[in-house]
């Protein structure tokens, strides 16, 4: 029997709310793609890329116009090349990201992640290697992401990749300086890195997976939004509405949301014949007016981003998020909570802006979301260790709260704290974010070496 | 051998509507299948399938309803059904879609929506209406089976009627209010 009231609030969350699926990313085992020398190697990815993907934009295409619901990012994910290059020098990495580049473009599909190695414990001579190429990689290719797991709570962290990584973003923004250092904003560092996250620039397809694997991320900040506001705006009374109510409609609302990600996301799948693998229910934001997680903040009651407060209410926001979708969805994985991605968020954007958001507070905010501190734009002033010595930071918080961290900064060249950079699209805009005490931890970075894993890491 | 009938009865609303009509199919040993009912403005109408022996006819039916001890006569219509229509599936096709249509109310919205989806050859499954505040809504489930127009080019002309109407006529799949709305996936 058809009830008006539920069609409609379905309608509205479609067509007025920026409902989509943000991304479907087909991962892909490229283990086998390893040939006798670099023109072969490459030859073999190519063809495997193309056998697994040549339908897949199209079927995910079709799957959006059939359900009436945008795909809005058709991506791949594959083994970390770091694997599958093992042996190669920095120059032949370098191959291999354009061919990667060359066959994502041949598909058709937006972005590829997997550019990637996992040097949590110890690094090879190719991870050395692999690291090195990253910048040139980069620079060289349009679509390909790269990411480095160095830390986890069972292994603890790498102080020498740590002490690698702020040079490597350095590099890399400044092979890129023309656009506004824009290469860092595709290099992500890691800890306790998923092997099924949808979500660029971290996805890759983890070497304990399947050869070939649909996964979803689903969106949705603003369809959040809207729904707070109703149920705000229908108890106008003072003391009718508490913060327990609020989180059961960011619950269901999650639910309905990841129900549709779900949705698509096994249609793709049966139609392609690849198997299915999660829902990641991330909150991600675009930086479309009205879809920002930033709002969402204010809906909740604090007038400025990064006000006392925000912390709390973004523990709130991700813990409902999984659990309206982990009911919502037969499998859940990735990152699933709530993203800060300051550049592409344009409320979070604007309270850097404004001076109310500063890095401290998103790095506490980050103790309580999924992600990290993500698409800052910092200045191209500031040194390799300090951004080094951010990321041991942000690592020690995953480490020890045994949760996915990650650090994904801009040092843009040439720019200072309160200018403005813009890098188009899904990427967004910002100002660039001060940061305080440059200079005074290189003392800390030149150690090296490992920081032992924590104790509540020995469950053996 | 069994006889399937499909019975329509409306009436003035009342408590024991339902109560005499079944018994009275009960009395005549008749094995309900499926019933539907609904009431509008105080009126309450029903249709209602059941089985019976081959013996059995239409009028012996009519006489066991019109024993019915009741204030407002009830208006029935019976039809026999062939075997193979009582076993129709009843689960909805896979091109089923549910159609919204809101705007100010104004005569002629039903009319001018059923005959776009006439016109297109689309099968309406089923159709509620709410008048609130002056805002006419309605929400239709549809079968696009036999539909004349592929699917991106029935939402152009919907656009269009939308436009030219002065309705929001929208359209969307009829699993995405099922995985929304309900514990079980499709």
């Amino acid at each position: 029997m058809l009830r008006s009231d539920q069609i409609l609030a379905t309608v509205e969350m479609i067509q007025k709310e920026n409902l989509d699926v943000r991304t479907v990313t087909l991962g892909l085992n490229l283990l086998d793609c390893r040939g006798g020398n670099i023109d072969q190697t490459c030859a073999k990815i190519r063809d495997k890329i193309l056998t697994y993907a040549g339908n897949f934009v199209a079927t995910c295409e079709a799957m959006s116009r059939k359900y009436g619901i945008p795909v809005v990012n058709k991506r791949i994910a594959v083994t970390p090349m770091a694997f599958v290059g093992a042996g190669f020098n920095r120059e032949e990495f370098v191959r291999l990201a354009i061919t990667l580049d060359e066959a994502a473009t041949a598909v058709g599909v937006d972005i590829l992640g997997g550019f990637s190695a996992q040097v949590e414990k110890g690094m090879t001579a190719t991870d050395h290697e692999f690291i090195a190429s990253i910048p040139a990689a980069l620079a060289a290719t349009s679509k390909v992401c790269a990411s480095i797991n160095i830390a986890t709570t069972q292994k603890g962290i790498n102080m020498d990749a740590v002490a690698m990584m702020g040079k490597t973003i350095k590099d890399l923004a400044e092979m890129t300086a023309e656009q506004g250092g824009f290469g860092a904003a595709k290099f992500v560092v890691f800890c306790n890195q998923p092997g099924d996250n949808p979500f660029m620039a971290g996805a890759i397809h983890g070497v304990e997976e399947a050869e070939a694997v649909l996964n979803v991320g689903v969106s949705g900040p603003g369809v959040i939004a809207r729904a707070l506001e109703r149920l705000i705006h229908n108890h106008p009374a003072p003391g009718t509405l508490q913060l327990d109510e609020l989180a059961e409609e960011i619950k269901q609302t999650t639910f309905r949301v990841t129900r549709c990600g779900e949705l698509i996301g096994r249609a793709v799948s049966l139609s392609l014949g690849i198997e299915f693998g999660v829902v990641d229910l991330s909150l991600a934001p675009t930086p479309t007016v009205g879809d920002s997680v930033g709002e969402i903040f204010k809906i909740l009651g604090v007038d400025a981003i990064g006000a006392p407060g925000s912390t709390a209410i973004l523990a709130m926001l991700n813990d409902a998020v999984k659990k309206g979708g982990i009911f919502a969805s037969k499998t859940v994985g990735g990152l699933s909570g709530a993203f800060i991605p300051v550049m592409e968020d344009a409320m979070l954007a604007e309270a850097v802006g404004n001076g109310s958001l500063c890095l401290e507070k998103l790095e506490a905010m980050t103790c309580v979301c999924s992600v990290g501190l993500d698409m800052i734009a910092i200045p191209g002033s500031v040194d390799a260790d300090t951004i080094s010595a951010i990321i041991a930071d942000e690592m020690a918080l995953g480490v020890i709260n045994g949760k996915t961290t990650a650090v994904r900064l801009i040092p843009v060249p040439g720019k200072e704290a309160g200018d403005h950079v813009s890098f188009g699209g899904l990427f967004g805009a910002s100002p660039i974010m001060p940061i305080r005490n440059v200079g005074m931890s290189s003392r800390f970075i030149a150690w090296g070496g490992r920081m032992p894993a924590p104790v509540h890491s020995f469950k053996n | 051998m069994k006889k399937h009938m499909i019975i329509s009865v409306m009436s003035k609303d009342r408590p024991g509507i339902i109560a005499s009509i079944t018994g009275a199919i009960y009395q005549l040993g008749g094995d309900l299948a499926d019933l539907n009912q609904t009431v509008l403005c105080g009126y309450l109408t029903m249709i209602l399938s059941a089985s019976f022996d081959v013996q059995v006819t239409k009028e012996d039916l009519v006489a066991a309803i019109s024993h019915i001890k009741t204030d407002s006569k009830f208006e029935v219509s019976i039809k026999e059904l062939s075997a193979a229509g009582a076993d129709a599936p009843e689960t909805s096709p896979e091109e089923t879609y549910i159609l919204t249509v809101q705007g100010p109310n104004k005569a002629g919205i039903v009319h001018g929506i059923s005959q776009f989806c006439f016109d297109h050859n689309i099968n309406i499954l089923d159709l509620a209406t709410t008048l609130k505040n002056d805002q006419y809504t309605m929400a239709l489930q549809l079968d696009l089976r036999k539909c004349s127009l592929e699917l991106e080019h029935l939402q152009k002309e919907l656009d269009d009627y939308s436009r030219k109407s002065d309705l929001t006529v929208m359209i969307q799949h009829n699993d995405i209010f099922q995985v929304t709305h309900e514990i079980s996936m499709p």
